[in-house]
């Protein structure tokens, strides 16, 4: 399904069975429930009754006996009762304002789970109930009439080039979109759990299903009032996360250290689902509108775009999402004349947070529906539209960058329309035509990712990892890596391991990436951002490269006499005497007692530039670039959208397993085929309607259409070895994509995603919704 | 408190465990033999994390009573499968395929495998997909999961051809 790949590489590009494969069809994985932990306690909060309030008190039934719980109340925190992230808004334990419904008011552990929950059920809060925001329409409706001053902002910015409004101002026709997205949940199938122990030393050892370690550890120093090296993370096997368990386990992991460090005993949580759903984050919910003006030729002459998201009850990382969300807005086609306001409002729900894509699906759903109007203004096909259009080597984004390397535009559309027969089966859909049995419809997205963080943020962070040669556990010599990237399920393992071997020459089996650990890893960042293949995977590349040079040296010294020695394929080779597997050599410089370790620091490339205050310059480090085609078959009388097939081509640089990445693909498509299509929740009476596995209902097997995937590699060859983002690229652009298929099917542009048959019914039958 | 003493064949192997009359059966294969490869996605009989088969039938584990399952039942959790020809088969696919990802959906998701393939060695497309409709997987897309389903019944069914 892919190209070949590179011929110089050994190990890159080829598909290796995952190295956590084994442990998990043997059941052997353990996961974070799965480990013994003698003498535990189950953690339990009690939780905020109204999602907007005063809290006039907490009071503890004096019938229940507290003495077989342990309790931490706001002011039993030894330090600052706040979550040490963007905006320093949200309290640990709120004490006076209720921002959220299920907002944590004290905590409790105890010795069962039974117990926990009966104490958290003989607490009770006193408030005073006060008006409550809860939902993207009511904020939407205050910012469009002047009354924004009403609602909280939690962040707002603004991308500028050239002068929109000016040509929109005097343009002939200026063409309009608004469109909307709705809440959803990662859904990751091993729910949250997070446990913590003191540890002798007298800090406190967490453990959890993690994406970062170190979000975690300097979150919680203010309210530990730990130093960071008393604060030890550790991830345990982690049953998918997709964004879910980015920021989130910072309260969770807190819950538990607050209440071991009182109890004097290891303490742990592991939600169930319905706690999971109710009290986790989810996508947030988004609005967005476009203004265009179309010149004479068919070509783009000012876009403006205003996009708006519901960050829920705190600040949390949101800006951060919105700052993707708004880079990806118009990113995309030409265009001299571009301005894109972002603002997120806080609403009284859960906190929203990261979710694969990070702010891009919400943009692009706006974006590419929107294009579709554009296309059909100027008499062209949307394929033909966005084939004239479309941004290409040489081209200037919106911030002002030049896309110069590795551009796989106009490459990937024309491929997916080429693969999927796209114009000719275009002169085939209904257009809701009368009496047809059935109404076929075909739609494409085209669009981009950002790989990395914003701007410099790399070149900032600069994300480091290192290696050493010992013993695995096998027993035989092998390199043990040492970086805080997390495996979620995405393969990090593998693919670092991959990456890290080609650098050292060494086979893939002498090379191990343990679960992380920050007392012994160094901040290789957070596993987020698609950053890990392309910014992790180059810095173990460079690591494994100086272990290269460092084996050959002590080989040279202790084995060869003294000749110059070269490191391939698992060998080394001297002139004149026969080559010696590694194994053998390493066992002569283990023997020497003398450590051989290797780090690497993370380099942008120099000529990156970014101006964080005026969003101007290098947006990313590289883009990643795809087009989708959907096609549907609409029922005409239940209205049921029948998804028939997808092709999807997608330039995510260089492919490191080839197995591995279409799982990827193929993964989160499917997970857009739920956004698109299924998922769906709000917040009524303060929490979110959908709560359980009964009513959030999320693909299965049979949910799964026809897929024709296909990669093109553009490797970034300023980042060797060449791996640009694939894990959020993969929903940036399907619902979009079955959108407009949905729309040449039905002649009806829904507006808002899910899309639904009862949505449609009430667009095609305007009005019919009450 | 009241407790029930039951026999069963786990996995092969005789196992007497004594437990409380309300005890769920996921909890007991977890908690009183060990057997933490059954995973709780759920609780509520949605995702199949949790599915052992019983008596050769799939059941998810967490909407069972212990007290359900009869003495002399025969329980086949994902640990078992290692000992079983067709369970190595698809432990084997699932690992060269690519059908495994964060692993949590896995255990169950193979006792499916297990129970299809071990009644029908020549699924459909569509029964493969159906005998897996119970058995959420967040990760995958399912694609590789029918991949290795089909490529195991493919195994089968050469196996059968060549004694032939
Ligand atoms: S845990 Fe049993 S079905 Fe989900
Ligand atoms: S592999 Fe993660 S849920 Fe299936």
């Amino acid at each position: 399904m892919t190209q070949q790949s590179d011929g110089s590489f050994r190990i890159i590009g080829r598909s290796l069975t995952r190295s956590d494969a084994e442990d998990k069809v043997r059941g052997k994985a353990q996961y974070l429930d799965d480990l013994t932990m003698p003498g535990v306690w189950y953690a339990d909060v009690v939780r905020a009754p109204v999602p907007c309030g005063k809290l006039l008190g907490l009071h503890f039934d004096e019938s229940f006996d507290w003495t077989q719980v342990v309790t931490v109340k706001p002011e039993d925190i030894p330090g600052e009762n706040i979550v040490d992230m963007t905006g320093l808004d949200m309290p640990f334990l709120a004490y006076d304002r209720i921002q959220y419904q299920g907002e944590p008011l004290a905590l409790i552990a105890a010795p069962s789970k039974a117990l926990a929950r009966e104490a958290v059920n003989h607490v009770r809060a006193e408030v005073e109930e006060l008006p409550a925001i809860q939902s993207i329409q009511e904020m939407v409706e205050r910012h469009k009439t002047g009354l924004a001053d009403s609602l909280r902002l939690l962040e707002k910015k603004e991308i500028r080039r050239g002068d929109a409004e000016g040509v929109l101002a005097g343009a002939g026709k200026v063409l309009e979109g608004e469109y909307w997205t709705g809440f959803q949940e990662q859904l990751y199938i091993e729910p949250q759990g997070m446990a913590a122990e003191p540890m002798e030393s007298g800090g406190v050892y967490i453990r959890g299903s993690i994406q970062c370690p170190y979000y975690v550890a300097p979150e919680l120093m203010k309210v530990l009032n730990l130093p960071l090296e008393k604060i030890r993370v550790e991830q345990t096997v982690t049953g998918g996360a997709f964004g879910g368990k980015e920021e989130f386990p910072t309260l969770p992991g807190g819950y538990c250290a607050l209440l071991a460090l009182k109890a004097g005993r290891p303490v742990k949580m592991v939600y169930d689902r319905h706690e999971d759903i109710l009290f986790t984050t989810k996508r947030h919910p988004s609005w967005t509108r476009y203004r265009t003006a179309l010149a004479e030729d068919g070509r783009i002459a000012a876009m403006e775009v205003d996009m708006i998201l519901d960050g829920g009850a705190y600040t949390t990382i949101s800006p951060v999402v919105l700052y993707r969300g708004i880079l990806h807005a118009a990113l995309g086609y030409r265009c001299e004349n571009v301005t894109v306001r972002g603002f997120v409002y806080a609403s009284n729900s859960f906190p929203c947070g990261a979710f694969r894509g990070f702010g891009a699906p919400q943009a692009y759903w706006g974006l590419e529906s929107h294009v579709e109007d554009l296309a059909e203004q100027a008499g062209l096909g949307p394929d033909e539209f966005r084939l004239k259009n479309c941004l290409q080597e040489g081209d200037i984004t919106p911030t002002g960058q030049h896309l110069l390397t590795s551009v796989g535009t106009p490459a990937v559309l024309k491929e997916a329309l080429r693969r999927s027969d796209f114009h000719a089966k275009l002169a085939r859909c209904d257009q809701g035509r009368p009496g047809a049995k059935s109404w076929y419809g075909i739609g494409v997205s085209f669009f981009a990712h950002g790989a990395g963080f914003t701007g410099d943020g790399e070149a900032k962070f600069g994300s480091r990892a290192a290696m050493e040669l010992g013993r695995l556990s096998d027993g035989r010599p092998g390199l043990t890596l040492y970086a805080s990237s997390t495996e979620m399920g995405q393969g990090a393992k593998t693919v670092l391991a991959q990456m890290a071997a080609e650098g050292a020459g060494l086979p893939f089996d002498r090379v191990f990436y343990p679960l992380p650990d920050t007392r012994v890893v160094p901040d290789s960042g957070p596993t987020v951002a698609s950053r890990t293949t392309m910014v992790v995977g180059n810095i173990l590349y460079h690591a494994g490269h100086k272990m290269k040079c460092l084996l050959e040296e002590a080989a040279a010294k202790h084995c060869f006499g003294g000749a110059s020695v070269r490191l391939e394929g698992g060998r080394f080779f001297a002139e004149g005497v026969e080559a010696r597997p590694f194994e053998e050599v390493a066992e002569v410089l283990l023997a020497q007692g003398e450590p051989l370790r290797t780090e690497h620091q993370f380099a942008l490339p120099p000529h990156i530039r970014w101006d964080q205050e005026r969003f101007v310059g290098d947006a990313y480090p590289a883009y990643s670039w795809a087009c989708n085609v959907a096609e549907v078959e609409v029922d005409p009388l239940t209205l049921q959208i029948h998804l028939r097939k997808i092709t999807a081509v997608y330039d995510v640089g260089r492919i490191i397993n080839p197995t591995l990445a279409i799982g990827q693909l193929q993964g989160g498509l499917v997970q857009t085929i739920g956004y698109a299509l299924m998922e769906t929740m709000q917040v009524r009476k303060g929490l979110y309607d959908a709560n359980r596995l009964q009513t959030y209902i999320i693909p299965t097997a049979l949910d799964v259409p026809e897929m024709d995937l296909q990669f093109l590699e553009y490797s970034c060859d300023e980042l060797a070895p060449g791996a640009k983002g694939l894990g959020e690229i993969t929903m940036n652009g399907l619902a979009p994509a079955i959108g407009n298929a949905v729309r040449r099917a039905t002649g009806c542009r829904l507006c808002a995603i899910p899309m639904r048959p009862e949505d449609l019914y009430a667009t095609l039958y305007q009005g019919a919704k009450d | 408190m009241n407790t029930i003493t039951r026999t069963w064949n786990v996995n092969e192997e005789e196992r007497t465990v004594t437990f409380g009359g309300l005890h769920r059966l996921l909890d007991v294969l977890r908690e009183d033999l060990g057997l933490t490869g059954v995973k709780e996605g759920c609780g509520e009989g949605e995702c199949g994390a949790c599915t052992v088969l019983i008596n050769g039938d799939p059941v998810t584990s967490c909407i069972v009573s212990a007290v359900q399952v009869p003495e002399g039942a025969e329980i086949l959790t994902v640990e078992g499968l290692e000992k079983l020809e067709l369970g190595r088969r698809i432990q084997k696919a699932y690992m060269e395929k690519g059908s495994v990802q964060c692993g949590f959906c896995t255990p169950g998701m193979l006792m499916s495998s297990y129970a299809l393939l071990s009644r029908n060695s020549r699924p459909t497309e569509q029964e493969i997909r159906e005998a897996h409709a119970g058995n959420l997987c967040r990760c995958t897309g399912y694609e590789k999961i029918v991949d290795a389903v089909r490529a195991v019944a493919d195994e089968l069914e050469q196996g059968t051809r060549s004694t032939v």
